[in-house]
């Protein structure tokens, strides 16, 4: 379609032409040059120039290959050294993001689960798609450096496992690395996955360069995660961060946790769309978002309410630990200035009125993919193949 | 029960379907609701398909006038009133030109004409490349049909419903050859069709698929409706003991799982405390779990 547009110069032509062929072959994997210019659109003369200009920057790589009974030439993106793989493990989605040392995501997707899901079949169709993923790369599991697992739920830094029951029903106290670690032979991390989410905003997103922050991941559920003087702040169990098991309401509801009015029955998928039952039928929260996102006036009043609840409580952790800044991702920062806006409201309300430098709300800079991303760059530093070396405790 | 106070898009009443002397489906009732996903389980022969050949007009009920469309009683008599009715379906074995291309299967029988009324190859093959990248599958737009996996011609059976925009759409075991990766393309894929409105139904023997994305599952065991659930107040044991025709009472509640539903009766309203309507609490029920002392 690029090669159509009537407007714009050669040199911007060109551009989005590479621009269209980068992320063809990033989505799809290995494809021949014939696949490509079928997927793209552009002449086979254009793919097979780009492609040539792209192998001399070193971004893709080019190999001979046989495709219906003929030789032809696959690409694939250069991968760097070895490749690391994030998982994401939620309540209803199971994600995979595969990276290489260079930082770049390779692939990434995403299935969804049921609620209760089980930890055996969901370990079986993680265990596949990782190695489907990888195939579709041109790679293969020899290359894999680590696989970190991002769990939603505490998890327990000594055993590395689901240290709370019923938040993640089912999963709590089971050895979830062996299954992994024993058809890829590569060292497997089980972390929280609001944890990784601060780790990927600290290393490539909006808090890049900032010692002292908080990272908030506020979707069906809240998890936090504390960086002090550029560490990872886990605590003694690794608990540190789980904010949405402050109470927020004495006397409210039993939480999953087994605790009474945690912040996460009121900042939960299931009750924010019961009170939009009546006036908009059933949704879900990505409904809510879409919605909100597009005026809706109760949703907005949602994620406005959202916004001041979560806010009261980071408010308390902002006192504790006098960061620089806040960042905060998930599906709710996904409404952009409907989230934070009130969360900046609250947090300048709630601390010291003058104070010496007031802290910013700053949206993630990945805004869903936070969590698989900062898994990925764990599992890549902490292989043995990195060069910055991980803290000898972290690893087992 | 919020789901039953929408108006359906498409309601059967009372079909029946019988080859001679074989009742496929018998005095079934069933809604179908826009922005909702319902799975048809059951076993093989429970009349799962014939439900969805019903809609989309390749079989005719006993009683003609038993479907409403938008509470219109109507008729399905065969495909195209099916088509004229929004409702699009992809069947398990898709039928394909196997001497054409992709492009042109995509667009068979109503193919993109200029205006001079000559076939637009070029449009068919920018649309044909939009709804190709939405279901996320290199399929070469050229390659002829015989060329490609099971996997592939499944997604593109799939990418083939989104051409006419339809309101109604009938899916028959997607998932069934599909690896994880297509898998999670195709469940995903799904769930944005039922943002954007769409009512979807889909047929799949995958309990963990159907638990993942449904809004509500039906159950049918030998042409009749054995359960109707929505899917957060319902549970594996609970499924499998009506598909296979168990009674399914010992699956209460205290199997040790509780719903969603029921938990949510019984949470106050904190946010929006004001806004939000005076609605009937269940009985406070509570869910201890086992906790703290793990550590």
């Amino acid at each position: 379609m690029a090669q159509k547009s009537p407007s714009g110069s050669q040199t911007a032509l060109r551009e989005a032409n590479r621009a269209l062929l980068f992320e063809t072959v990033r989505k799809f994997g290995g494809l021949t040059q014939i696949e490509l210019s079928e997927a793209t659109g552009l002449s086979t003369a254009t793919v097979s120039n780009l492609v040539r200009q792209f192998v001399d920057e070193d971004v893709f790589e080019t190999r001979s290959t046989i495709r219906s009974g003929r030789r032809a030439t696959l690409v694939t993106l250069r991968r760097q050294l070895g490749i690391s793989i994030g998982m994401f493990i939620g309540k209803r989605e199971l994600a995979i993001c595969v990276m290489d040392f260079s930082r770049t995501i390779l692939s990434s997707h995403s299935l969804p689960l049921a609620l209760d899901h089980k930890v055996d079949s969901t370990i079986e169709r993680a265990i596949l798609l990782i190695e489907e993923t990888i195939n579709a790369l041109g790679a293969t599991t020899s290359e894999i450096v680590g696989i970190c697992l991002a769990v939603e739920a505490p998890v327990n830094k000594a055993t590395q496992q689901v240290a709370v029951s019923g938040i993640l029903r089912g999963w709590e106290n089971k050895e979830l690395r062996a299954p992994f670690s024993s058809v890829f032979q590569v060292p497997v991390y089980v972390q929280n996955s609001a944890h990784m989410g601060g780790l990927a905003e600290s290393r490539l997103g909006s808090a890049r360069g900032i010692e002292n922050f908080i990272y908030v991941h506020a979707s069906d559920g809240v998890g936090a995660a504390a960086f002090v003087n550029g560490a990872l702040l886990r605590g003694v169990t690794g608990l540190a961060g789980e904010i949405g098991h402050v109470q927020v309401d004495p006397l409210g509801p039993i939480c999953s946790c087994g605790n009474r009015g945690c912040l996460n029955t009121t900042v939960n998928e299931a009750r924010l769309v019961s009170l939009l039952n009546v006036t908009h039928g059933t949704m879900t929260l990505d409904d809510l978002i879409t919605m909100a996102n597009e005026g809706d006036p109760g949703c907005r009043r949602i994620v406005a309410d959202v916004s001041v609840r979560i806010a009261e409580v980071t408010a308390q952790v902002c006192i504790t630990l006098d960061p620089k800044i806040v960042v905060v991702g998930g599906k709710f920062a996904e409404t952009g200035d409907l989230f934070i806006e009130p969360f900046q409201e609250s947090l300048r309300r709630l601390l010291f009125p003058d104070a010496l430098a007031p802290i910013d709300v700053l949206p993630a800079h990945f805004e869903k993919t936070s969590q698989i991303t900062g898994a990925c760059l764990f599992a890549l530093e902490h292989s043995t193949l990195s060069m910055t070396p991980a803290p000898a405790k972290e690893q087992q | 029960m919020t789901v039953n106070k929408r108006y359906p898009l498409m309601k059967m009443n009372n079909v029946s379907v019988t080859f001679g002397f074989l009742e496929a489906l018998k005095h079934i009732d069933l809604s179908f609701y826009p922005g909702e996903i319902l799975a048809l389980v059951g076993d093989n022969g429970a009349g799962k398909s014939t439900v969805l050949k019903v809609l989309a007009g390749l079989y005719q009920p006993d009683e003609p006038c038993s479907v409403e469309h938008h509470g219109v009683p109507t008729q399905i008599n065969g495909i195209h009133d099916s088509r004229e009715l929004g409702i699009a379906a992809v069947f398990q074995d898709q039928e394909f030109c196997d001497n054409l291309d992709v492009t042109a299967n995509l667009f068979l029988g109503h193919e993109m004409k200029d205006e001079l009324h000559r076939i637009d190859i070029r449009r068919m093959e920018d649309e044909a490349r939009r709804v190709l990248a939405q279901v996320s599958s290199p399929i070469g737009l050229r390659k002829p049909i015989s060329t490609l996996s099971k996997g592939q011609s499944q997604m593109l059976a799939i990418a083939r419903t989104l051409l006419d925009d339809p309101d109604m759409i009938l899916l028959d075991e997607p998932t069934a050859s599909l690896s994880v990766t297509q898998t999670a393309e195709v469940l995903t894929y799904i769930k944005k069709l039922r943002s954007a409105g769409k009512s979807i139904v889909f047929i799949c023997n995958t309990l963990p698929d159907v638990f993942a994305i449904a809004d509500r599952i039906v159950v049918l065991r030998h042409g009749r409706i054995n359960g109707e659930h929505l899917t957060s107040e319902t549970s594996y044991e609970q499924i499998i003991a009506e598909i296979a025709g168990v009674d399914s009472g010992e699956f209460g509640n205290e199997s040790g799982f509780l719903s969603t539903k029921s938990r949510l009766n019984d949470q106050r309203k904190l946010i929006d405390r004001d806004d939000s309507p005076a609605t009937e609490s269940g009985p406070a029920e509570m869910h201890f779990s086992a906790s703290d002392d793990a550590l």
